[in-house]
């Protein structure tokens, strides 16, 4: 589904509260029931739970630290202990450069990336189709559930990052697989065992959508979209996220992106292996927005 | 220990490899004399590479290799160790050695360059192949900040070679081409110095930087790693043909030459293979070139294949030998009598090897001691 906030100024900074909202609307939607607690029950019964964020682009383009703050919230309402939750990624570096503040402690929320010291990657390989990689260890060994919060982003080779591109930072050897327009890598690192066993949720930035020239930032290329796209089937969320990018592009005069020459060619191999979907006709797709004062209503894609 | 600082033998020829396992090294430290100590480094270099050009638009491509990697703003090329910031781009493994070690020249293997020394063996992480046999995938299928690295620029290493004596430097273990810069620069300085620089490499690289890079070079060793585009497609996930240009480019250069050739049980050991191989070597190297056979064990991606048998290998060495090869070798069977060099004239034994040992050398400088004649290579 996808939540937006109506009212915002173009431009503006969404605030942790600004994303709590709309967490708050959709989670129960998403979980068919009525309170958010009940929701995150439902989504993560128990365990602890990781959130891999993206942070490749520094804080232009990566995660908010709002949005992450927001959901780590939500679960702690919903009755998880801060030290059941780990938010993560590639490096330490890029969460710093994201503007994380790191704990990689035995107390409170964690944050860290798989180069901390005594984590790293798996010590046997797993292998799906054309992907044979390691694993982090954050993913393997801290969490039981994982959330892909990636931003949505044009990708240079890809044609699209969205939530299953954002699992590349969960193996060690992502440069491996960018030819072809990362097809079929991307789904199949998606699909490799843990990483599929574990996915939750997908719940993805975009609110605002860097629609060319990405995955670096350019902005030349951003609009405002003021939402977020979750899903629990992350080849679901990956496609509505290729609608709002070719939407923007459309009304720039930009080519598709398979005119372009970086089709999403990924979201086909992953419904093929059974991953999700990724015919927008057999999405069932709910647009709700939220505005200032809390309140949600049905609304329309764009 | 300190966990910043670790000592690393170097010249008494002990196998200290750095890679990620540096927890492993004071024990492996224990009672050697002669340590150096380097530093691991904090930082990935950030020097800016050569053989790029920016794309109109913005991106650059990386001219390196033949995968020609178009990569935009923040991005890495396949290999993981060159990065695009700013369309400017870097290597970041500059001067960053993640394995150094002092081996046998016969372990690249180099069968006729200088035998019996030693050379200054050295790598970085990062590779622009993926060969499913690797046996160093630890370091070659790393990103850099996976490893620890040690502060080793292009100087140390000279200096190294210098007060140890060590007459070469091997640029090896992964795979050189993805370090080109800190490669050449070290071989440069290395000529000026009068120390020998070899490459030890897949020769997945394309045809300018390899140009420039072999007036730096001594000698050059080259897994071919099959004779078949399949394979490569399949098992390596590259391209034969550039690799078979730069076998060619670098014979035409005047760069003393040997080739690899790892048998693996029935992805690349049929006779017709090696039948292939050795046509090819002959009319495009010259018979002088030697061929090293070597068994596969099972490593990495292809640990459901068994170690390749002796007598397959003997069979690539017999159509090797029929085919017209005047220097064929086994390699990875310590013992083996063809480990050992033959004169092609009279069958005198010229050099015989064990392992990476030598047990008697019986070259009058390059000629055959029996009847004159000239061995081809560097002695």
């Amino acid at each position: 589904m996808v939540v937006k906030r109506s009212g915002a100024e173009s431009g503006g900074e969404f605030t942790k509260d600004h994303y709590r909202a709309l967490l708050e609307a959709a989670l129960p939607m998403l979980s068919g029931t009525d309170d958010v607690s009940t929701a995150v029950k439902k989504q993560f019964p128990g365990g602890r739970v990781g959130m891999k964020v993206n942070c490749l682009t520094r804080r232009h383009t990566c995660t908010p630290v709002a949005l992450t703050e927001a959901l780590l919230d939500v679960l702690e309402d919903a009755g998880f202990d801060g030290n059941d939750l780990v938010v993560w990624e590639r490096t330490n570096r890029e969460l710093q450069q994201a503007g994380y503040t790191l704990n990689a402690s035995s107390f409170g929320r964690r944050c860290l990336g798989t180069d901390s010291r005594s984590v790293g990657y798996s010590h046997v390989f797993y292998s799906f189709g054309d992907v044979a990689s390691l694993i982090s260890r954050i993913l393997l060994e801290m969490v039981d559930h994982n959330v892909s919060l990636p931003v949505l982003k044009d990708h240079s080779l890809a044609g699209l990052s969205g939530g299953l591109k954002n699992m590349f930072g969960a193996i060690n050897n992502p440069n491996k697989y960018h030819d072809n327009n990362c097809n079929p890598f991307v789904a199949h690192v998606s699909n490799l065992q843990p990483i599929r066993e574990k996915h939750r949720l997908t719940i993805m930035d975009a609110v605002r959508v860097q629609y060319d020239q990405g995955p670096g930032y350019s902005t030349d290329y951003i609009a405002d979209y003021h939402g977020l796209i979750v899903s629990g089937d992350p080849v679901a969320a990956d496609r509505v996220g290729l609608e709002v990018l070719e939407h923007f592009r459309l009304a720039r005069g930009l080519p598709s992106l398979a005119q372009a020459g970086r089709p999403v060619l990924y979201l086909a191999s992953a419904q093929e292996i059974g991953l999700g979907v990724a015919d927008m006709d057999r999405i069932d797709l709910s647009v709700r927005i939220v505005n200032e004062g809390g309140q949600v209503r049905p609304g329309r894609l764009f | 220990m300190d966990r910043r600082r670790f000592l690393r033998c170097v010249g008494c020829g002990a196998a200290v490899t750095a890679t990620c396992h540096t927890d492993l090294i004071p024990e492996l430290l224990g009672g050697v004399q002669n340590a150096c100590a380097f530093d691991l480094a904090k930082e990935l270099s950030s020097v800016e590479a050569r053989h790029y050009r920016k794309i109109e638009g913005g991106g650059i491509e990386c001219g390196i290799c033949p995968r020609r990697c178009r990569i935009t703003d923040l991005e890495r090329g396949y290999c993981g160790v060159r990065e695009n910031r700013g369309d400017i781009y870097y290597t970041l493994v500059y001067g960053l050695a993640c394995s150094v070690n002092i081996d046998p020249i016969e372990k690249k293997p180099l069968f006729h360059f200088h035998p019996g020394t030693t050379a200054f063996s050295l790598a970085t992480a990062g590779c622009n192949v993926n060969c499913k046999f690797c046996q160093n995938w630890e370091i070659s299928q790393s990103r850099p900040e996976q490893l620890d690295n040690i502060d080793l620029p292009p100087k140390a290493v000279v200096d190294i070679c210098l007060q140890r004596n060590v007459p070469t430097i091997a640029y090896t273990y992964s795979e050189p081409v993805v370090f080109y810069e800190y490669m050449y620069d070290i071989a440069a300085l290395g000529r000026e110095n009068g120390v020998k620089s070899v490459m030890i490499t897949g020769g997945y690289i394309e045809k300018k930087p390899l140009a420039e890079l072999l007036r730096q070079l001594d000698a050059v060793k080259v897994d071919l790693k099959a004779i078949r585009e399949d394979y490569y497609r399949r098992i390596v996930d590259g391209k034969l043909q550039p690799v078979l240009d730069a076998l060619v480019q670098t014979k035409k250069a005047g760069v003393w030459l040997e080739i690899v050739y790892l048998v693996v049980p029935t992805l690349n050991d049929s006779d017709a293979e090696f039948t292939e191989l050795s046509r090819w070597v002959k009319a495009n190297l010259g018979t002088d070139t030697p061929v090293h056979f070597t068994r596969f064990h099972p490593q990495y991606l292809l640990r459901n294949l068994p170690m390749t048998p002796t007598k397959t290998l003997e069979r690539a060495h017999a159509i090797g030998c029929a085919e017209g090869l005047e220097y064929v070798y086994l390699g990875n069977v310590p013992g083996h009598p063809a480990e050992s060099t033959y004169c092609p004239g009279c069958g005198e034994i010229l050099i015989q090897r064990q392992g990476y040992r030598i047990l008697q050398n019986n070259l009058s400088g390059n000629r055959c001691h029996a009847c004159g004649r000239v061995i081809p290579g560097l002695f």
